[in-house]
């Protein structure tokens, strides 16, 4: 059960890691197109 | 043994440069792109081209404000393990849900601005005025809700007092937002969810190891500080009273909050499923995972600084968290409050530009300048609204229930309103007003829920079931199912809702809100000869600002989804 709710914890902060790495993926994409094409990313 | 009290500070110089640091790096962002002269489309929705990145860390930033870490938190520590789940997933769920009826709406009105708009289109200035309003009012009380979170923060964890502390919000958040609006609302949720997640990913562990990792779940059970129920998966105690009456305003959030529909309009329209699904996960995780900390304060038999369960997120970070990482769970509290309440001013000026000022003076005669103009003074006004309502006696929780309710209200007639010609405006309004007329007795329990009452409030509630849960079906699998969905609910709920829902009051208010909107809404309209044209609101609702195109503008479309030079609502045409 220790073990259980261990990783029932710990498993939060690593898919938030996940959707991070996602999002910066995304973002930093958009900036380069952005700055290739010559405008503000927004 | 639990740890002491005492928490330690930050100092008040390290919370002043932090605070610079953050809102003077946010500033610094908006003023890249900043405009001389702004366009007063791209100040309320941006152009409607966001991509994935910018819109997923926007949807995700705004939709985690400091009272959902703090309200996670809570849920962990009262319920136990299932707590946070009982608050994040459902909140995360707001999100999914509205996806599929976010896509209808994009593709019914492409270039609005806000929902209200649309509803004008749809149904004329009754139906609009009832969701602006909520909307204003929603969107007042989540930011009074995050100015207290900041100046409680700030007075907790520096020898600064909270009415200093939600001055220096206030004022930061307004610095960042007033110039370029929603295009700086949206910029900098990218750098404050780089914040929040980032701080999230470092000090969800680290506390629990500092507190003791897994050996504190052992040393709770045998302290006796977690009951059976706190420490089941499938406590009934923590569903019904956490995650029954969450589920039930899930779609009632999701319609009613204008910072979510104001993504929806901004954002590319083939990007809405990959944006609102990135955002639902990450949202669920972030707000679960905080909540964690409330599960190991009740493992650690931790009591609440002054009694107060929301000091427990700034308690647990203060007492296990280094001086380093301390500054960093700061910056993640001040992130989620800051990213929300600039949304919150963008959805209010929003609501005032194209609700209040350009429906009022009619479509072409709208000036862009004044109404940027307005758009700013909106936002001055409403924060100074919000600062008076941060240091006054007013409850809030109060408004919030009302305009929760009033959201729950406006669910089926709002979404009616997209699919179904038969919608009237007769219908729209007269279904919203019944629908409040009985929630509020039942929620505010003027009426009891004993003897002759209780059968058909539950009778009524057990409907609010099946349209919920129908609701959502049909979204996802359209009419067939949703209809079967919402029938086999509600016969399936009926054995265990009948004569046992009176003691569950918040529940059953929020279930008869829907219920009697239903039966109202449908009742009018499905004898209703009118054959509404949907293509109406395309053309009704468009750019405001045509006289310089935006940056990032959408690619060229035909002259239909332009204003027309009438200003004829939709209603009126029929």
């Amino acid at each position: 059960m220790t073990i259980a709710l261990t990783a029932y914890v710990l498993v939060w902060p690593v898919i938030v890691g996940g959707v991070l790495a996602v999002i910066s993926r995304g973002f930093f994409r958009e900036l380069r197109a952005a700055k290739e094409e010559g405008r503000p990313i927004i | 043994m639990p740890p002491s009290q005492e928490i330690a500070q930050l100092g008040i110089v390290v919370v002043i440069v932090l605070l610079v640091v953050f809102y003077g790096g946010t500033m610094l962002m908006t003023l890249g792109i900043g405009r001389k002269r702004e366009n007063a489309d791209g100040y309320m929705t941006a152009g409607n081209r966001i991509g994935f990145g910018i819109s997923a860390a926007s949807m995700t930033a705004t939709w985690i404000w400091a009272s959902s870490m703090y309200a996670s938190v809570t849920a962990g520590y009262t319920y136990g393990v299932s707590g946070p789940i009982h608050y994040g997933l459902w909140g995360a769920l707001m999100i999914l849900f509205i996806y599929p009826f976010g896509k209808r709406i994009r593709a019914v009105a492409p270039r609005a601005h806000t929902l209200a708009e649309v509803m004008y289109a749809r149904h004329g200035r009754s139906s609009q005025l009832m969701l602006a309003g909520s909307n204003v009012l929603g969107s007042l009380i989540s930011l009074t809700s995050n100015f207290i979170a900041g100046g409680a923060l700030i007075a907790m964890l520096s020898p600064l007092s909270f009415g200093t502390g939600i001055l220096i919000v206030a004022g930061g958040v307004l610095l960042y937002t007033l110039w370029s609006g929603f295009r700086a609302s949206v910029l900098t949720d990218f750098a404050q969810v780089l914040c929040m997640l980032g701080a999230a990913v470092v000090v969800i562990p680290v506390i629990f190891f500092a507190a003791g990792g897994p050996g504190m779940f052992e040393a709770g059970v045998a302290a006796g500080s977690v009951t059976p129920q706190q420490q089941d998966f499938l406590s009934s105690e923590a569903f019904l009273n956490q995650g029954a009456p969450y589920i039930a305003a899930v779609l009632a959030y999701a319609i009613g909050n204008q910072t979510i529909a104001q993504r929806l309009f901004a954002v590319r329209e083939d990007l809405i499923k990959p944006t609102f699904v990135t955002a639902t996960v990450g949202y669920g995780a972030t707000v679960i995972g905080v909540g964690m900390l409330g599960v190991m304060a009740l493992y650690l038999g931790i009591t609440p600084l002054d009694g107060d369960v929301n000091n427990l997120l700034p308690q647990m970070a203060a007492t296990y968290l280094p001086w380093a990482l301390l500054a960093l769970a700061f910056l993640m509290i001040i992130g989620a409050l800051s990213s929300t309440a600039d949304s919150d001013l963008s959805a209010l000026s929003s609501i005032v530009m194209a609700d209040v000022y350009g429906q009022s003076v009619g479509k072409d005669k709208a000036n862009p300048r004044t109404m940027l103009l307005i758009g700013r003074i909106t936002m001055i006004v409403a924060t100074g609204a919000a600062l008076f309502f941060a240091t006054s006696q007013f409850n809030i929780l109060d408004l919030l229930v009302f305009v929760g309710a009033l959201w729950g209200c406006l669910v089926f007639p709002v979404i009616a309103s997209f699919y179904w010609k038969k919608v009237t405006n007769l219908a729209f309004t007269v279904s919203v007003v019944a629908a409040l007329v009985v929630f509020l007795p039942v929620r505010f329990e003027w009426v009891s829920l004993t003897g002759v009452l209780a059968l058909p409030i539950e009778v009524l509630a057990t409907v609010g079931i099946g349209v919920v849960l129908g609701i959502m079906a049909f979204g996802f699998f359209g009419l067939r199912v949703g209809v079967g969905v919402g029938i086999a609910a509600t016969l399936a709920a009926a054995p265990f809702t009948l004569f046992f829902l009176r003691d569950y009051t918040v529940l059953s208010a929020s279930l008869v809100a829907y219920a009697v909107s239903f039966l109202v809404c449908w009742g009018l309209s499905v004898r209703s000869k009118q054959r509404f044209d949907f293509a109406t609101i395309r053309r009704l609702t468009g750019d405001f600002d045509t006289a310089e195109t935006p940056v990032a503008e959408a690619p060229a479309e035909d002259d239909s989804s332009r204003r027309p030079s009438d200003g004829t609502p939709a209603h009126a045409r029929d």
